[in-house]
């Protein structure tokens, strides 16, 4: 499933926050976008996931035009899961999982046995089958998180975009989401997520494309854009990036601003 | 499906919802038995006594015959009235209680009994001699209107469910005020008056019955319908948007639903208040939040509260009766107090 922005321009908070950004996101790839706050890369995501609709441009999904698409059908094929979750949803992760089946399930259908296997395979993929039965409440974050992934994977989506996914996680937390991005991926579903931390978008993502002033500034294999020169232009900052030993994936940090005294040990 | 294996698949199948679908089964036949009992009691006592055996032969004798004629041509089409108007109103209470996620949603509190109210009493004051049918539909155009103005009133780019509530008391305000004084310029039986400002079912009989059927019954459907829907939309607007579901257009349905239960209500019952409020909650207790259990329960507790008030309504003076709504308004009201002061 390719999904594809042909000049699109969107307009947040009456100001547009993404000039004419074409892309192409190609089936099976695992994204990461990118960019400092106001940089335009949530708006972007919500343009690409029809949730804001575009001042001028298109998203075709498959050659289609996702406006053209109904928003059920586009559903079945697409699943997105927004930055903040709703206050006070009060049910149990296994009742939010199945609402992710809206989409499949007709007015007074019953539930099939595809419904069940897409629940039961959400809930064990985003692995929180063993708090199926609690009330979201009641959850870690990590594991709230993950139920809320699960959600949009009960969808059996084919693209899945994803609004900063480890943001207030732990570090714990945060691997354990990427790792199930990764795995996700390998089974063949087109990941997109805006990801702040660019150690975790250098070493999990495979394509970052870094976003400034509402503009494209590089996109490309993390190994080749995540380097000093491009991280720069985008964040504004001199930036240092290190080889994780173990992988020998990028680790980009920000260097030492002058004049700052680096902790010592002792 | 990758990643899913039979291993997967029966070690999940505890999860799926199996003894809580018997469990609502066997509060759905407890429901509906109290009804029916409710039912039984109405045909049984009133201005003439009859014993169970007698009421149950009037429901099948011509009108030629006494019990007949008082269970046949009074009693029963009395009961199934209040049992359209409980149901009704405890949809409409269920739908905008889901719709504005506030628990204080009610008919009466967002204005809709209020614009119904107003619409049958200008087209009871300018004519007074209005079939039953015509009230009926001057209150489905009044129900409409009121759905309509709280939906444009609350709409800036996306309904907050605050400024909904807002809007629908300042409406209710409005409305209430207009409907009194159109009221007190007509003159007409005051039994009649009181039964459609306090809400009651004095006199109400098949004409009334048939004169919202074809309104009530299909949007009883589409609550039915909707209630996926509602579900998703609970998760909110932009999880809604993304699961398929058009935020603004299902809240727009679902208020006009509800506009429309609450005007067949009204157009037989007059402003009956707190039904609505109470009996989502209730229907809460036995049927979780799932608004496909929650929207049928209101429903069977709806008609269950209005049934069983009306009973009172007609037994607690006799040989007079109060209006119907005096009770609905005697038990609503404390709850209302106690949902203020412990749920919101």
């Amino acid at each position: 499933m390719r999904l594809t922005s042909e000049s699109l321009t969107l307009r947040y908070n009456g100001r547009d926050a993404v000039h004419e950004v074409s892309l192409d996101l190609e089936s099976g790839e695992l994204i990461a976008i990118v960019g400092p706050n106001g940089s335009g890369k949530t708006t972007l995501l919500r343009g690409l996931s029809r949730l804001l609709s575009p001042v001028a441009g298109h998203v075709l999904l498959d050659g289609d035009d996702i406006r053209a698409i109904s928003s059920r059908d586009v559903a079945r094929r697409l699943a997105v899961l927004p930055q903040e979750h709703p206050e006070g949803v009060d049910i149990t992760v296994h009742e939010l999982v199945w609402r992710g089946r809206a989409p499949h399930q007709g007015i007074l259908q019953r539930a099939t046995a595809t419904d069940h296997e897409a629940v039961a395979w959400a809930l064990d993929a985003a692995d929180v089958s063993h708090v199926a039965a609690r009330p979201l409440g009641s959850l870690s974050g990590g594991e709230r998180q993950r139920a809320w992934i699960a959600l949009a994977l009960a969808q059996q989506p084919r693209v899945l975009l994803l609004d900063e996914p480890t943001s207030f996680l732990d570090v714990q937390h945060q691997v354990e989401v990427m790792a199930l991005l990764s795995r996700l991926n390998a089974e063949g579903m087109t990941i997109i997520a805006v990801v702040h931390d660019l150690a975790l978008a250098g070493r999990f993502m495979q394509r970052v494309i870094g976003m400034r002033d509402g503009l494209i500034a590089f996109d490309g294999p993390a190994g080749e854009v995540l380097r000093p020169e491009p991280l720069e232009e985008v964040f504004g900052v001199p930036m240092v990036v290190l080889e994780d030993p173990e992988s020998g994936l990028p680790v980009p940090l920000p260097r030492y601003p002058e004049g700052a005294v680096p902790a010592s040990n002792g | 499906m990758a990643g899913l294996t039979a291993e997967v698949r029966t070690g999940m199948s505890f999860l799926v919802p199996r003894g809580r679908s018997r469990r609502h089964v066997a509060l759905a036949c407890a429901g509906v038995l109290a009804l029916a009992v409710i039912g039984l009691l109405t045909m049984m006592f009133g201005a003439v006594n009859l014993s169970a055996g007698e009421a149950l032969s009037g429901l099948t004798a011509g009108s030629d015959s006494l019990s007949g004629l008082v269970v046949g041509q009074i009693r029963l089409p009395r009961f199934l009235d209040a049992v359209l108007v409980g149901g009704s109103l405890g949809v409409a209470g269920a739908l905008l209680q889901g719709v504005t996620r506030n628990p204080l949603g009610d008919p009466t509190i967002f204005g809709l009994t209020g614009a119904a109210g107003l619409a049958t009493a200008v087209s009871i004051s300018i004519n007074p001699q209005i079939p039953q049918w015509g009230i009926a539909l001057a209150a489905m155009i009044g129900g409409l209107g009121g759905a309509g103005i709280l939906f444009v009133i609350a709409y800036r780019g996306a309904v907050s469910p605050v400024r909904l509530a807002l809007a629908g008391v300042a409406l209710s305000a409005l409305f209430g005020a207009i409907i009194v004084g159109l009221i007190a310029s007509v003159r007409t039986f005051i039994q009649t008056t009181l039964g459609f400002l306090a809400g009651g079912l004095y006199g109400s009989d098949w004409s009334d019955l048939r004169s919202i059927l074809p309104y009530a019954i299909p949007a009883l459907a589409a609550a039915v319908a909707l209630a996926g829907r509602l579900n998703v939309l609970s998760l909110g607007d932009e999880v809604a948007t993304g699961l398929g579901v058009l935020a603004d257009r299902t809240r727009l349905a679902i208020l006009v639903v509800a506009g429309i239960l609450t005007a067949s209500a009204v157009a037989v019952a007059g402003l009956v208040g707190f039904v609505g409020l109470l009996s989502p909650h209730i229907a809460r207790y036995v049927a979780g939040s799932d608004n496909r259990y929650l929207i049928p329960a209101s429903a069977l507790v709806g008609a269950i509260i209005v049934a069983g008030a009306d009973l009172v309504a007609k037994l607690i003076i006799m040989p007079s009766e109060i209006p119907m709504g005096i009770i609905t308004a005697a038990i609503g009201a404390p709850f209302l107090l106690y949902l203020v002061r412990f749920k919101v």
